[in-house]
């Protein structure tokens, strides 16, 4: 059998686009929730509409 | 704490990286090809880890209603669904050369679709309900009953006739892979669980920050 470098390279490529594309997106998904809403500091209750 | 598991999750995933093409020789029969199989399979036990952590999160749940649990099994779920999509694609990617066919209706490749659907509707279902309560119960529930498929998907291959190879390592008896072969394994193993670890500690304090900020 041939060594099919292309497939082996395709399955590490998935791997790393997914596991850091998800990595990524906790990591963006953290920022926005630590981040401070203007007028509303980090830790303050909800306000009343 | 979370931040030292990603690097060391880094770190190992290296070290994986370096067993899997530096260490680990071509192997004999399929050549370069087979060494798909430190991603494929090491995806495929974390996948199994992160259901079984659904399972006994979801017991728990049901019989304490404590909030952690429930978290720890929607952020279980979901890295385990990424897991299982993972094994599924690389399975598919060296299926092709081996095999002939990117897929096949075989038992093994089936129950993992299956195992696949199951989880995914887990997290559809928990985001289709907005009662928060009711969606912790109804996916405790669900949780408990998807983990069943677990030992279908990991015997099938011994069950029925199928075109997967039988377990070379999780199975009655020694290995029959060569030592080196195994080690590259487990390092890439313990790569991939730590960054499951990582994952869900990171989604788990995500689930909390979310549901403080919806509070």
């Amino acid at each position: 059998m041939g060594d099919n470098w292309g497939f082996v390279l395709a399955a590490y490529a998935l791997a790393a686009i997914v596991l850091t594309g998800y990595w990524r997106h906790l990591v963006r998904r953290e920022r926005e929730l630590n981040a401070p809403v203007a007028g509303h500091p980090p830790g303050a209750p909800p306000r009343q509409q | 704490m979370t931040r030292v598991l990603g690097w060391l999750a880094a770190l190992a995933l290296l070290a994986g990286l370096g067993m899997a093409f530096a260490v680990a020789p071509r192997e004999a029969t399929q050549g370069t090809v087979q060494r798909i199989m430190y991603v494929h399979v090491p995806s495929v036990w974390v996948a199994y880890c992160a259901f079984v952590v659904v399972f006994v999160a979801s017991i728990a749940y049901l019989a304490t209603r404590a909030e952690a649990a429930d978290r720890l099994a929607h952020a279980s779920a979901e890295v385990g669904v990424l897991f299982t999509g993972l094994t599924i694609a690389t399975g598919s990617i060296w299926g092709k050369p081996t095999w002939g066919t990117w897929w096949t209706w075989d038992a093994r490749l089936t129950s993992v679709a299956v195992l696949f659907v199951m989880y995914v509707g887990y997290l559809l279902l928990r985001g289709m309900i907005d009662e928060g309560e009711r969606a912790a119960r109804y996916a405790a529930v669900l949780g408990v009953v998807a983990a069943l498929n677990i030992p279908l998907v990991h015997f099938s291959v011994l069950w029925w006739r199928t075109l997967h190879q039988p377990p070379s390592l999780m199975k009655p008896g020694p290995s029959s892979m060569p030592p080196v072969i195994v080690r590259a394994l487990l390092v890439n193993f313990a790569a991939f669980a730590l960054l499951y670890l990582y994952f869900v500690a990171k989604r788990v304090r995500l689930l909390r920050l979310e549901g403080e900020a919806g509070a």
